[in-house]
């Protein structure tokens, strides 16, 4: 590759773009595409590199590594903001005790299956674990925007409950391989201290200074997630932990500022994320996937089985029925950014190597299609046509 | 033949205007209801939530104006358009809404993508011939 970084962000701003495109013809994800094109792109010039004589690779650089870890951090910050407090409020016991249970069934299944099934080590299987535990709230909500389910009871209260998963899955990744030192403590200390005021500093700064050009409030969002990500990585913690709670924490004065919430988007979406999914996916070894076709099935049937465990008992518990208890526990069974952040993780801190992360990004796509396609073609309750009656738009 | 309940797919594209023209003169010939549908696509296996919401948003935006214009040319020939937004798969969605409210005809403007295109992931205007479960009119 060459060494201009111009050159090189045109590469990788190019490859963003064929994914922007393909997306919207496909009306799929353009995370997911992201990842594909990535996939696609990281293992085919290496190939024409070589064909041609010109040795080159899809490498991410220290800057593009510095984009894509600022776009999990934001990405996560969203995923946290994006949660509706009230609903959260109203569902809380029964998304605790679903999203906790959903979340630790599959966290030990799946590392319970890479460590005696797989042999991987004791690290690489609880990445394995957390990877897979994981549930899509953007899938999850996808689908109930589709059949209409978001605003009704049953969809808060299935949204709330993957909230619950996903902090689950930071509160892993952060408390898990951390070290226990000083850093901690001070990280642990700062956090306490700035969560309970970052709502009223929010709101302070959203009410004064909104539609301003040079956008303090934002910058005080980042100011914020930055020094508390600086402490959380000092002791060998992760940024997305205090990234997801503390936007959960200012989630409900961003409610009500909705043109701050599509700036941070636009910056994300434009310039971050694509460095963070392509990267996703050009890490992606395609000979991991040929020879680890079984391995990824297996670990695809641990998930979704895990799950099943995990979930379907507790929607009867909370007397859904039959079929809206299969369609919980099928829609909990998707992943895709949080899975990836992950597997992301364990690669970047060498607790799991390139074919095992080849291996864990794959099922996490897998399991972001496969029980979608499952829930909406068998288990779809049945609900009246959800219209939005255009006639007085 | 007579047809008493129109069903008109409106995406904003000039194939779909061309299609509401022939409706509109049908709803007249036969005296019948018209009815318009928008479908609003949400991006499959999204990788954030603001990614639905912006797509949805952008969907209403696009919708909001097509629907003025649909309904203004309906108005202009003596024709009330009933219009309709749903979110969902575009097929799917338009013909569950034929079967649930029995409509004996679907007018649809053609649209042009690539042959490539169509050849892989399958067009519109196919799968609603395929599948609707009533008279079919492509407008072209």
């Amino acid at each position: 590759m060459s060494e201009s970084p111009w050159l090189l962000a045109a590469l990788w701003v190019g490859l963003a773009l064929l994914a922007s495109m393909i997306s919207i013809r496909t009306a799929i994800s353009v995370a997911l595409i992201e990842i594909l094109v990535g996939a696609v792109a990281g293992n085919l010039i290496p190939w024409v590199g070589t064909l041609i004589g010109m040795p080159a690779k899809l490498e991410p650089t220290p800057w593009i590594n510095f984009l894509a870890g600022f776009g999990s951090i934001l990405l996560t910050f969203l995923a946290g903001a994006e949660i509706e407090p009230d609903a959260l409020k109203k569902h809380w016991k029964p998304a605790l005790v679903i999203g906790f249970v959903s979340f630790l069934i599959p966290f030990l299944g799946a590392m319970a299956a890479a460590y005696w099934l797989l042999r991987w080590s004791m690290a690489a299987s609880m990445i394995a674990g957390i990877a897979l535990s994981t549930t899509s709230v953007a899938v999850v909500y996808a689908v109930m925007v589709e059949t209409g389910l978001n605003t009704q009871d049953i969809g808060k209260l299935i949204l709330a409950c993957c909230f619950v998963m996903d902090l689950g899955t930071v509160l892993a990744l952060g408390v898990g391989f951390a070290n226990y030192n000083g850093w901690l403590v001070l990280f642990l200390g700062v956090s306490a201290a700035l969560m309970p005021f970052a709502p009223n500093l929010t709101r302070h700064f959203l009410h004064h200074y909104e539609g301003q050009v040079s956008e303090p409030e934002i910058k005080l969002m980042l100011f914020m997630l930055f020094i508390l990500g600086g402490l959380a990585a000092k002791a060998n913690s992760e940024a997305v932990l205090p990234a997801y709670i503390l936007g959960l924490v200012v989630a409900g004065e961003l409610r009500h500022h909705k043109e701050t919430v599509y700036h941070i988007r636009v910056a994300v979406f434009a310039l971050l994320t694509p460095f963070y999914f392509l990267k996703a996916g050009a890490l992606i070894q395609g000979s991991a996937i040929a020879q680890g076709a079984l391995v990824i099935l297996l670990l695809l049937l641990v998930k979704v089985a895990a799950k099943v465990l995990g979930v379907y008992p507790m929607a009867k518990f909370f007397r859904m029925d039959n079929r809206i208890s299969m369609y919980t526990t099928l829609l909990m069974s998707t992943g895709l950014t949080f899975g990836t952040i992950s597997a992301m993780f364990g690669l970047s801190r060498n607790l799991i190597d390139s074919s095992q992360y080849s291996t864990l990004v794959v099922v996490v796509i897998a399991s972001a299609v496969v029980p979608t396609l499952i829930a909406q073609k068998w288990f779809q309750p049945q609900h009246e046509l959800s219209e939005e009656t255009a006639n007085g738009v | 033949m007579e047809y008493k309940k129109i069903l008109h797919g409106l995406d904003g594209s000039e194939g779909s205007f061309k299609a509401l023209e022939h409706a509109v003169g049908l709803a007249n010939r036969y005296d019948a209801e018209l009815h318009t549908i928008s479908v609003e696509e949400v991006p499959h296996y999204p990788g954030t939530v603001g990614e639905v919401v912006e797509a949805k948003q952008a969907a209403n935006g696009t919708y909001a104006k097509a629907m003025q214009r649909a309904r203004q040319m309906a108005q202009e020939q003596g024709i009330e358009l009933q219009c309709h937004v749903l979110v969902g798969h575009e097929v799917k969605t338009i013909v569950e809404l034929i079967k649930e409210r029995g409509f004996d005809l679907l007018v649809i403007g053609f649209m042009g993508h690539s042959r490539l295109y169509d050849r892989v992931m399958g067009s519109t205007c196919q799968g609603l011939v395929r599948l609707a479960p009533c008279a079919v009119l492509v407008v072209k």
